[in-house]
């Protein structure tokens, strides 16, 4: 059973991880993309096609340099984060209504608090979404992690299947869907709850 | 309070302003208005520093703005545009407040004004609480002028305000920022295209087309004396009314079928079936009105056919003057449902007559103005 949770523990530290790296480097690049529509064309590009690339191909190459450990799986996560992370935080940005950012302007703040006070507060829910795509996919990349090497969920699936033994494959496999759901639910739950408060409408 | 001196503004090659040179008294309503792309909502923009102009200069009570920090200027100036611009992730109270949050206000003394201005528009105070989008767009725009109206700034920009809300409530809005506009005494820059809005909110009307101003005037001084042919048109139907709409001897017929009180009644009434007209007006040897005689003064007598009409109980209905106004006495017309209204000189002498058919007369003036020049 402390089998299950340590590797629970560790299955949410690197998907975790991943995610926030791709947070950390995403949301201030999106911001930055904001002004600068030709370079965002191509980083979209790149961004796009990293996304399309097959799980245990993109872990090979990562594995090239930082060797068979959790940090590569992580880098992985970090990779394939990107693109919910950075798209739907430009989409959220941009498309915050052009009367209000005139309005936020005229009464005089600001480019960075037109930023802070009002581009950000209302992409919010958008960039919420990003980050719960990411966040699920980054649990389901995590269980592949035990073929580099790395620890988590994954690797009591593996051994379950490699010893044909039921109960170890299922205490992977059923809290590592839990925590999908879970996760799935709890952040758009918040999502949800920003959407009312800003439109009651919708 | 706002002056332009030879303020031009290009984008590219396109000119949008050219040479506008503008003087905006302090406490003013001056109302800018024109077609589209004739640069009034450019001129607001460029008060608040929104844009900047590519030669001249502009004055926000006498220092050049150019010298001044864009976000400073506009914490002092308040700022109302169509899109209304509430933020829809503030509640009511935090929208009220953002101005006075950026100045620094501490709570107390927000939430004191904050109170003060939903009473300046009779707005509950449950409203604080609630989010924009909780609201009508009219009482959205309500907000969108106390958060203007929020840290007290000498002037206030309103980019077509009301373009987005509907007549009624549009309205009624047109009244409070009269009403308010009397109470606070601002300077208020209003941009609009609605000629009605104008009229009713302006003290100087400014009219702009492709980028210069045809014509700044008062309300009165634009309809009485429109600058050009352009003004005209822009101004259209509203001429009716206008100063220069017409008097009672523009429209006046000068034949009013007039009769002695000897003739008899029988000729009198031959003589109003000859001339089409449904009542004749009684007058002694000098022309001195002395009553009318209609349908109903005949009835009453009906069967002595023979007594002359100054036997006739007459009747003694309203009178006009040659230099009334025509409209007031159409409405009383229309009003009271009579067909014909003598009109009489200093002395009561009968010179003309307004019948129906003035009114069409009227009509035909403002109609085919211009052709009949």
């Amino acid at each position: 059973m402390s089998n299950v949770v340590s590797a629970t523990l560790v299955h949410l530290q690197i998907a975790f991880l991943g995610v926030l790296l791709a947070c950390i480097v995403g949301l201030p690049l999106a911001a930055y993309l904001l002004n600068h529509s030709k370079l965002s064309r191509y980083l979209f590009l790149i961004i796009d096609a990293i996304q399309t690339v097959p799980t245990l191909a993109m872990l090979t190459f990562v594995m090239l340099i930082f060797g068979l450990n959790n940090s590569t799986v992580i880098v992985a996560i970090f990779l394939y984060s990107l693109f919910p992370v950075i798209r739907n935080t430009y989409l959220g940005l941009s498309s915050v209504d052009p009367g209000t950012i005139r309005a936020a302007r005229g009464i005089g703040m600001t480019t960075l608090q037109i930023f802070t006070k009002i581009r950000f507060p209302l992409a919010m829910p958008m960039i919420l979404t990003g980050v719960r795509l990411a966040v699920v996919s980054a649990l389901g990349i995590a269980t592949t992690g035990v073929f580099i090497g790395a620890g988590g969920l994954g690797m009591l699936i593996w051994r379950g299947i490699q010893t044909r033994n039921m109960t170890m494959m299922l205490s992977g496999a059923i809290p590592v869907s839990v925590l999908a759901v879970f996760f799935e639910y709890s952040i758009g739950f918040f999502e949800k709850k920003l959407i009312r408060k800003s439109n009651h409408t919708a | 309070m706002v002056r332009f001196e030879n303020v031009s503004m290009a984008y590219g090659t396109h000119e949008v302003l050219k040479n506008l040179n503008l003087h905006i008294g302090e406490g003013q309503l001056v109302v800018l208005i024109g077609p589209s792309g004739c640069g009034k909502t450019t001129t607001l923009q460029l008060i608040n520093r929104l844009i900047r102009p590519t030669a001249g200069s502009i004055f926000v009570d006498g220092k050049d703005i150019s010298q001044v920090d864009p976000v400073d200027l506009r914490r002092g100036i308040g700022y109302v545009i169509q899109e209304i611009g509430l933020f829809p992730h503030m509640t009511i109270q935090q929208n009220i407040e953002v101005v006075p949050k950026l100045l620094g206000w501490d709570e107390n003394r927000r939430k004191e004004r904050t109170l003060e201005l939903l009473k300046l528009v009779n707005m509950d105070e449950k409203y604080l609480s609630s989010y924009p989008s909780e609201l009508s767009g009219g009482q959205q725009q309500r907000i969108g002028l106390l958060r203007a109206l929020a840290v007290e700034p000498p002037i206030i920009l309103m980019d077509e305000p009301f373009g987005a809300l509907d007549p009624i409530t549009r309205e009624s809005l047109q009244e409070e920022i009269k009403s308010l506009q009397q109470k606070l005494k601002k300077t208020i820059v209003f941009v609009t295209h609605d000629m009605d809005e104008a009229l009713k909110l302006a003290d100087t009307i400014v009219l702009m087309k492709d980028g210069e101003i045809v014509q700044a005037a008062t309300p009165k001084q634009l309809l009485s004396n429109p600058a050009n042919e352009f003004v005209e048109q822009f101004i259209g139907r509203h001429r009716i009314y206008g100063g220069k709409a017409d008097t009672v001897s523009d429209v006046m017929s000068d034949k009013a079928a007039c009769v002695l009180p000897e003739l008899s009644l029988v000729e009198s009434v031959e003589l109003m079936r000859q001339k089409h007209v449904p009542s004749l007006f009684v007058v002694d040897d000098n022309h001195h009105l002395l009553g009318q005689i209609t349908i109903e003064e005949i009835r009453q007598v009906y069967g002595r056919e023979n007594i002359p009409v100054g036997e006739v109980p007459l009747y003694h209905g309203p009178t006009a003057v040659k230099d009334e106004s025509a409209k007031e006495v159409f409405d009383m017309m229309m009003e009271n449902h009579i067909d014909a209204v003598p009109v009489l000189d200093e002395e009561n002498r009968v010179v003309g007559v307004v019948t129906r058919s003035s009114m069409v007369k009227s009509l035909a003036h403002v109609v085919w103005r211009d052709e009949n020049g």
